[in-house]
């Protein structure tokens, strides 16, 4: 990801704040609304959270933003796992596949070299920097 | 010999002989009852062992101080007492967790900025717009807004903070009466999970993720802050997971003795 944001965490409860600031500090940045920002939160929460899913003692997750979508992609992770969720829950089962269907707007699992990762891709209202609208 | 007639016995053996390994034989045999419910609380930040050697030491004063001749059964008593042992944990470690006074007042705050703003502009404000609003910096509106997630995650029975929140936690939610609910709605609560919640919290999950309405819509629809809906979703999800967890718990206990 070229000027993507990278944060690398244990795999930890208490941790899972500082992944959440630092969406809301590029959604500062960025001129995101509230509700975009809760939305992309409660999405990465949803996964780093996830009972199963991280592959590793520390979790990864990248931010990149271009004119109108935020990319998130966290890993590595149980890619079984997790592709089994987001099948499993569609219809009137409220998992990982409709609560992430309602926060973005894609999600899929990709193959990496060091494991799978998940790619969340969210749609945002006009993006520009902060500083522009000064 | 049925259960509860083994764990009679047991009793009597401890409390009338000081038989320690009946005493053993009980605790072990409410191990799943204490990490089924210490898997309610794991979500909060503590390590779920952590909670079940807490939970344990609740266990233990139950079956010290059961009084057989109450003809109450030895589950209803330890129950409220390992829930009872896991607040008083979390009340303890209350000092490391508060929130200073003034995050917890610009989170009020912003509760109510985040209204008017979205009524306002007739959309979602941004960061840069609550600072601007509230008379402080980005950053402040960021840790205040994450402060108030800490606040929701780790109080337990407190009131969640802001406006008319009522936080049930899992004892207090059983036989909560629920009242009559559309058939969408129904269809929707059997999903896994659901059961934990309570009539609100499923409502509000049911308005956002099937019925695809944004927060100020429930916001309205519920008669609550945006915010408020905001702290639900979160709360909830969380509260589904931990249930999911622990409704797998035997599940998967049972495949790893196999």
């Amino acid at each position: 990801m070229t000027g993507a944001i990278e944060l690398r965490i244990p795999n930890d409860p208490p941790f899972h704040g500082v992944a959440r600031l630092v969406v809301g500090g590029l959604a500062a940045r960025h001129n995101l609304s509230f509700e975009e920002l809760e939305d992309l939160q409660l999405a990465l929460v949803t996964v780093l959270e996830g009972d199963d899913y991280a592959a590793a003692a520390e979790v990864c997750v990248e931010l990149e933003v271009s004119d109108d979508a935020i990319a998130m992609a966290i890993g590595p992770l149980h890619g079984d796992v997790v592709r089994a969720d987001l099948e499993a829950s569609s219809g009137d089962v409220l998992g990982l596949g409709r609560l992430l269907a309602t926060l973005v707007e894609d999600a899929g699992v990709e193959a990496r070299e060091d494991g799978d990762w998940l790619r969340l891709s969210k749609r945002v209202r006009g993006i520009k920097p902060a500083e522009a609208n000064a | 010999m049925p259960e509860e007639r083994k764990d009679k016995e047991l009793l009597r053996r401890y409390h009338e002989r000081g038989d320690t390994d009946a005493r053993e034989q009980l605790i072990e045999r409410y191990l799943p009852l204490v990490r089924s419910l210490a898997r309610r609380y794991s979500y909060r930040g503590e390590q779920l062992e952590d909670l079940v050697q807490v939970g344990c030491i609740g266990l233990i004063k139950a079956i010290d101080r059961f009084d057989i001749d109450r003809g109450v059964e030895l589950t209803t008593y330890a129950t409220p007492n390992i829930i009872g042992e896991i607040k008083r944990h979390f009340r303890d470690k209350g000092w490391s967790i508060r929130v200073p006074r003034g995050l917890q007042e610009l989170n009020v705050k912003l509760s109510h900025l985040v209204d008017e703003l979205t009524v306002q502009l007739e959309r979602s404000p941004t960061i840069p717009e609550l600072a601007k609003a509230a008379d402080v910096e980005e950053e402040d509106v960021l840790e205040a807004l994450e402060s108030g997630q800490a606040y929701a995650t780790l109080s337990l029975s407190a009131p969640g903070g802001g406006d008319d929140d009522s936080d049930l936690d899992p004892l207090e939610s059983l036989g909560t009466l629920e009242h009559e609910y559309e058939v969408s709605e129904d269809r929707a609560v059997l999903a896994p999970g659901l059961a934990a919640l309570d009539e609100r919290e499923r409502r509000i999950l049911h308005l956002r993720f099937f019925e695809g309405l944004t927060q100020s819509q429930i916001a309205q629809q519920v008669g609550i802050s945006q915010m408020h809906v905001s702290r639900l979703i979160r709360r909830s999800v969380e509260k589904m997971r931990a249930e999911i967890a622990t409704e797998e718990e035997p599940r998967r206990a049972s495949e790893s003795r196999r």
